[in-house]
């Protein structure tokens, strides 16, 4: 829970919108390699995996028979035949592989515990960077990734992030993360570059206001619903797809959407708050935090399709006014 | 037009005249059952140990030990670690450290009904609020008893898998009259705190504390709320799980671990158990010493007018709503005018955990209804139970008289 008088929160928000800011950021990490792994990922997800070029990513959700999301991943081809999937449910998606698998020449790994990853965010994130590693990483396009070195240590450079901002990510092998993470912090200091401490800043204020969702607030529905249609690629067969299709037709039933409080404080707000127009419930909500750059307490929540954006609606037991909003503010 | 073919069904418990008791309202009910035998047995501690430091370190010191007993070697150590991240989907991004802990006490606290919110949640510091505790009926020494678990969840979580980073300060809490409980665990390290005490624990934190105001307070738990618990990492259990969790665990860790130390504050079994069936006993008569509780009662079961007030099934009536509500398997062999059976397997009554039965509800609840019936009804009925050295109990609600009857 984030306030708005938190001045800690709010330096630390500021520092990775405005400038430049760092933290340990390692998602579980799955290994797909083999001739067939590119048709599994493809089989697994809605977004077109094999199309992607060696040292390309992703983003892409993975549904269930009934074509609602369970899981949203980055997908980075590694190698011809070697992806990576950066995931923070790792356990359960390796439970749905073998059933998945059928004959495929795909063999699979989690790396969790070989790979530490840090995010570097920020606007100056790029000067930071050239400064960090050993090659210029001008020429570095988004959602991409590259081999280099930090302090002539093997890392790899990929060009993304949660926050909406510049940003880069190094995986290195966990043995060499203490020392990856020294030059960091020794760079950073030159830039200003500030360590947050408070996980809902950068889990979720930097994120929230970008319209940057998590797993939790997308699972249960369709990727149409949570207006991820860029990201369906319907000239492939996937899990869910014909679901997918149905619902398509069917029309939306619900939608994602942002949700701004009113009220000074959303203390009374937790996940799964009944959202209510004229007395009536008409979704649930799916977060709730206070964003520093637009100075305002937001959230997501699911609600009804016919619900419009600038709709009055109340929140939760205390029936805490809102109002139905596009769910990105900047 | 068409109608519909039937009504919806929803879940609760039905009373023996049919009155239906929601889900959610027997989960409420059956918390509070739970804290009030807590509230019982704390008065038997009050008697038997008059010093509140003796007797809040002794009861701190068994519930941070029996917490700990999950973990007592470092490989149980690992996996505790292993399963507790996987239940909770903590990101690898999350440093393995006391902080962890907050996680294990937020659901705990939803699961109780103990309704508030993670005020921070950062590596240094955790903040907790409650608006609501069904246990604040208990008294403060349960408050300090809190501390001693979370401490135990600090440790579990702790770098070093034995003895946490933190802090950890009650500094307000219901059952001392404030308007929340507030735990707050501060990094000593970082805000250059010492090592505590089991007394040490309701100090002031060093930074500010956040205060929710009255008008954005919450008066129930996230369950009974929204039919579920969410954690910060999208985690849910639902209201039926928490129920369930409730129901096996609640008695643990409010009665048996305080229970462990009661007993040994007394100097032998009969003592204890002398003062012990005294203190549920008195309970027990006050229950229903005010007809218009009985009146609330009738209205609440559903009672129909035809059954009178110097009836025994109205106690059969309630007993049988208080087992069901919570979730103890029992039959109704026997409701009438002269009598009410209601059989329950021993190991079901005793054995809400399976692996730590607590003996003493039999004793508890025998005593306590039995005098309850003396009010609610009336002096001729009593209540007793039949089989306690067997396998089947068998709860009677009946007509004797005893010329030492107390």
């Amino acid at each position: 829970m984030l306030f708005k008088d938190d001045a800690v929160a709010r330096k630390e928000h500021n520092a990775l919108r405005q400038n430049v800011g760092w933290y340990r950021w390692t998602h579980d990490l799955v290994e797909f390699s083999g001739s067939g792994a590119g048709q599994l990922l493809d089989y697994l997800c809605v977004n077109s995996i094999a199309k992607a070029g060696v040292g390309q990513s992703k983003y892409t959700t993975m549904l269930d028979e009934k074509g609602k999301i369970i899981d949203d991943v980055i997908v980075t081809r590694i190698n011809e035949n070697d992806y990576w999937v950066s995931i923070l449910y790792a356990p359960k998606l390796i439970l749905r592989l073998a059933a998945l698998k059928g004959d495929l020449d795909v063999q699979y790994q989690e790396l969790t515990d070989q790979i530490d990853m840090y995010s570097i965010q920020g606007p100056n994130s790029l000067k930071m960077m050239n400064d960090l590693v050993d090659n210029s990483l001008d020429g570095l396009k988004h959602f991409t990734m590259e081999d280099t070195t930090i302090s002539e240590i093997p890392v790899k450079i990929h060009r993304g992030g949660f926050t909406g901002e510049l940003g880069y990510e190094v995986y290195c092998k966990l043995a060499d993360s203490k020392a990856v993470a020294a030059v960091i912090r020794e760079i950073g200091d030159k830039f200003g570059a500030v360590e947050p401490t408070t996980l809902e800043v950068y889990v979720r204020s930097v994120p929230m206001e970008k319209g940057f969702a998590l797993r939790q607030d997308l699972y249960g529905l369709t990727p149409y619903e949570c207006g991820l249609d860029w990201s369906v690629d319907l000239s492939k067969d996937f899990v869910g797809k014909e679901a997918l299709i149905r619902a398509q037709e069917e029309g939306l039933k619900n939608r994602l959407v942002g949700l701004e409080f009113e009220a000074e404080s959303y203390e009374d707000i937790s996940q799964g708050e009944a959202v209510k127009r004229y007395g009536v419930q008409v979704g649930i909500v799916r977060a709730a935090i206070y964003g520093y750059t637009i100075d305002k307490n937001i959230g997501f929540a699911i609600v009804d399709a016919k619900v419009p954006f600038g709709a009055r609606v109340t929140v939760g037991c205390n029936d805490s006014p809102a109002i139905v909003t596009e769910k990105k503010w900047l | 037009m068409p109608l519909k073919d039937k009504l919806s069904s929803y879940k609760g418990v039905k009373t023996v005249w049919g009155k239906m008791i929601p889900e959610k309202e027997a989960y409420q009910l059956g918390c509070r059952q739970i804290a009030a035998f807590s509230a019982n047995l704390f008065q038997v501690m009050r008697i038997l140990e008059p010093d509140y430091e003796k007797r809040t370190s002794a009861i701190c010191e068994i519930a941070n030990m029996m917490n700990m007993s999950v973990a007592s070697t470092p490989e149980e150590r690992g996996n505790y670690i292993k399963s507790f991240r996987d239940e909770w989907n903590i990101p690898e991004f999350c440093e393995q450290s006391s902080w962890l802990g907050g996680i294990t006490g937020d659901s705990g606290d939803e699961y109780e009904d103990m309704s508030g919110r993670v005020i921070q949640f950062t590596r240094n510091r955790v903040e907790k609020e409650l608006d609501t505790c069904p246990w604040d009926i208990v008294g403060s020494e349960m408050c300090n008893m809190t501390t001693a678990m979370f401490t135990a969840n600090f440790d579990l979580n702790s770098a070093n898998g034995i003895e946490n980073e933190v802090a950890v300060n009650m500094c307000e809490a219901r059952g001392c009259g404030d308007l929340h409980c507030r735990v707050v665990a501060e990094r000593r390290d970082v805000y250059n705190l010492p090592k505590q005490g089991w007394l040490d624990h309701m100090n002031q934190p060093v930074d500010p504390v956040h205060s929710t105001p009255r008008e954005r307070m919450v008066t129930a738990g996230q369950c009974l709320r929204n039919g579920q618990y969410t954690n910060a990492f999208g985690e849910e259990k639902s209201l039926e799980w928490a129920y369930r969790w409730m129901m096996e665990n609640g008695w643990t860790w409010s009665i048996n671990f305080p229970l462990v130390a009661i007993r040994d504050m007394a100097v032998d079994d009969d003592e204890f158990l002398r003062i012990f069936k005294i203190v549920f006993a008195t309970a027990g008569k006050n229950a229903f010493i005010d007809s218009f509780a009985v009146a609330g009662m009738r209205t609440w079961m559903g009672v129909p007018h035809e059954i009178g007030w110097n009836d025994g099934r109205l106690m059969g009536g309630y007993i049988k709503a208080m087992l069901d509500v919570q979730l103890v398997p029992n039959e109704l062999v026997r409701f009438d005018q002269n009598e009410v059976r209601i059989c329950i397997k021993q190991e079901d009554f005793t054995g809400r955990f399976a692996m730590a039965p607590i003996d003493e509800l039999i004793t508890g609840y025998e005593v306590l209804w039995h005098n309850m019936v003396k009010t609610m009804v009336s002096t001729e009925w009593s209540c007793w139970f039949e089989g306690v050295d067997e396998e089947l109990l068998t709860l009677v609600v009946g007509c004797k008289v005893d010329k030492r009857m107390i």
